[in-house]
């Protein structure tokens, strides 16, 4: 008991250390809308670590691909990662983005998503839970550290 | 079985040389000539037939014809009726139903265009609606195998990780 | 002043795109022309999410499909697994057991009204009222810790309602947790039928559809109704066990974005009137047919076919399957409702509304593209 407690304030001095806030841009393919939008929503809210969802990637630090990508939404998704600034970081949500998943024998989607795009982290699992998407978000805040 | 879906079937088969058979409960199928079709398109639709439920297209390869299926809903008579109609599969053509139950009919006519190659005579707005310049051929074609296009296309056999799909 | 704006020259239209990153939007753009504030023709740009399920389907056999088809929709994935498990049982002819028959009506009412509670959500959303958004989105996620104990899956069940019945029965405290869910999205029904000063705003008179425009672009389901036709596959031609239970079709003759918004509360109100009945019913028995409690993957589909339509929570959904004799399905045509809503509907409503009106009618439309591109 006491030992969680421990391991608790620890990670929450990690958190409190961070000085900046991670902005999202979420590009959400389906699945990644039925599972990052509880993240938003009031129950897990990521709102309380500073991370909020912008309506422009031009302000986003981090970009979400959650779910598979069709031939035709790749491209968009290139041009959204093509706005963004520097330093930028891309986490690919489910496993459709990593080996083509559920869909791998269809003949519109992407099958790898790292010939596309620069991929930070992968987050398995289709959909992954809410839980996985927050460790990927405390690991983003690691590498946000070690960027800047 | 209901009085109203044998009542249709007679009813249909004294103004038109059709095939029909009664499914069951509220099911019934007819098939028919490919140049009989909107005449008898016409006449369901002022019957009741207002619902274009949806259009589909099944690829016979082997006895090389397209099958092409309207789905009807009757609002009044709460049947459903599914008319039939086979056209030739190397250079598919047929006349389009846009006319008859309007947007509802050319939207599906656009997709089936897009995704089996069937021309509608007649629709005016055939363009691509899923797909970006999409060179291949019409994608839900029975002899285009997508497993065979996506190993060509995305995988490797070399490598590890992948050698899976190639069973 | 008004006659000199209305004759202006050609060249005030422009073009502005809606989507597909649009954060009220999901992967769907539509392209508006405007002039001034006004929209003067949308075009709807679809394809964002097109997988081909339908030939993917060809390739699987029933039992890998059941897992393929919760993806059609994201939003209410077990009611697309009960359409896919009823085709396969007409085609071959199966008797579903009487239990499998009331969990199967459970679980899709269930993800009816989650559906309906995300539509709640992002329809406040694209209005501007955001405390809907934040407090539908907390209420859905008791349904989901729901599924996640009968199904084992958050989102999506994984084939739960399978063909022959449902992959297993309920765990032993299900009942009363779902009675205890049910009370509490009963209480967020009372706060979403509070009066709403931007509710009335913004969604009144907004985005009319007369029933004859309705029937003519092929709207379905809670569109078709909230423009004043009484209809309801659930009622036209009750499959499962919907034909015992006692349950109303909510109408509105307005036709507007908030007649479609009310249509939504009140369907939810009664898929829990649907919930407690089946409950309270329940029989006991098996859950699912003997030859396929263990999944075998070369079950023969006899020949034929079949047309099966399902209310789902957008409106009228329908396989068209076709089998010619072996394991697989020789075709699945997969007729989902928002193929009409969001192309020729859409198109239809946007035409001659102001740029602030667009994200309320589109989502009054309750609109999800991944059933539309399939």
């Amino acid at each position: 008991m006491v030992r969680t407690m421990v391991k608790r304030s620890k990670k929450a001095k990690t958190m409190r250390k961070l000085i900046k806030a991670i902005w999202i841009f979420n590009w959400f393919n389906s699945c990644g809308f039925a599972e990052l939008v509880p993240v938003v929503g009031s129950r897990w809210d990521m709102e309380r670590f500073g991370m909020i969802i912008v309506g422009t990637p031009r302000h986003a630090d981090v970009l979400f691909i959650a779910g598979y990508q069709t031939l035709k939404s790749i491209k968009r998704a290139k041009r959204v990662y093509e706005q963004m600034a520097e330093p930028r970081v891309v986490i690919a949500l489910g496993s459709c983005t990593m080996t083509g998943g559920m869909y791998w024998d269809s003949y519109n989607t992407i099958k790898r998503l790292e010939d596309y795009l620069p991929v930070t982290m992968y987050i398995p699992g289709c959909p992954p839970r809410p839980e996985a998407i927050f460790e990927a978000c405390e690991k983003i805040f690691e590498h946000v550290k070690e960027l800047e | 079985m209901d009085k109203k879906e044998t009542e249709f079937l007679d009813e249909i088969k004294s103004k038109f040389k059709v095939d029909g058979k009664i499914q069951r409960k509220q099911r019934i199928w007819l098939s028919t000539d490919e140049n009989k079709l909107v005449e008898i398109g016409k006449w369901l639709k002022d019957r009741g037939f207002v619902h274009l439920s949806a259009v589909s297209v099944t690829d016979w390869l082997e006895e090389g014809k397209y099958e092409i299926t309207y789905h009807l809903w009757s609002y009044d008579d709460k049947i459903l009726v599914t008319v039939k109609t086979k056209i030739d599969r190397t250079n598919p053509a047929i006349d389009s139903v846009a006319q008859i139950w309007k947007e509802n009919a050319q939207i599906h006519e656009r997709e089936l265009h897009e995704l089996f190659g069937v021309k509608f005579k007649g629709n005016q707005d055939l363009f691509p609606l899923f797909l970006d310049d999409w060179q291949g051929p019409a994608p839900f074609r029975k002899d285009f195998d997508w497993r065979d296009y996506v190993r060509g296309e995305f995988y490797d056999e070399e490598n590890e990780r992948e050698k899976v799909y190639y069973d | 002043m008004i006659e000199e704006m209305k004759s202006a020259p050609k060249g005030s239209e422009y073009d502005l795109y809606f989507g597909p990153a649009h954060p009220g939007s999901g992967n769907f753009g539509v392209k508006l022309k405007i002039d001034g504030e006004k929209v003067v023709s949308a075009r709807a740009d679809p394809g964002y999410l097109h997988r081909g399920f339908e030939k993917l389907m060809e390739y699987r056999t029933p039992i890998q499909n059941a897992v393929l088809s919760d993806r059609i929709c994201i939003l209410e994935p077990l009611n697309w697994n009960l359409i896919h498990a009823e085709a396969v049982d007409e085609l071959m002819d199966i008797d579903v057991p009487e239990r499998a028959k009331y969990l199967r009506v459970i679980m899709a009412e269930l993800s009816r009204i989650q559906s309906h509670i995300i539509w709640y959500g992002v329809f406040s959303k694209g209005i501007g009222f955001d405390t809907g958004f934040k407090m539908a989105f907390g209420y859905r996620d008791y349904i989901l810790d729901l599924f996640e104990l009968i199904t084992g899956g958050r989102v999506y069940p994984a084939g739960y309602i399978c063909p022959g019945g449902v992959r297993r029965d309920f765990p032993k405290n299900a009942k009363e947790k779902i009675l205890k869910v049910i009370d509490k999205i009963n209480d967020m029904i009372k706060l979403e039928e509070l009066e709403n000063p931007s509710m009335d705003a913004r969604a009144k008179g907004v985005g009319i559809l007369k029933v004859e425009d309705a029937i003519r672009l092929g709207a379905t389901g809670p569109v078709l109704r909230g423009s004043g036709m009484n209809t309801d596959v659930r009622k036209d031609e009750p499959y499962e066990i919907y034909d015992r239970l006692d349950f109303e079709v909510p109408i509105r003759k307005e036709g507007d974005a908030y007649a479609r918004y009310w249509i939504g509360i009140e369907e939810m109100k009664e898929s829990i009137k649907i919930v407690k009945q089946a409950l309270e019913n329940l029989p006991m028995g098996n859950v699912i047919v003997s030859n396929f409690k263990k999944p075998k993957l070369n079950v023969k589909i006899p020949e034929g076919e079949v047309y099966i339509r399902n209310e789902v929570a957008r409106g009228e959904a329908a396989v068209y399957m076709v089998s010619d004799g072996g394991s697989n399905p020789y075709r699945c045509k997969i007729r989902g409702p928002d193929f009409l809503h969001m192309i020729p509907v859409l198109e239809y409503l946007l035409k001659g509304v102001q740029i602030a009106d667009v994200p309320a009618i589109y989502w009054s439309l309750n609109i999800c593209p991944a059933d539309m591109d399939r």
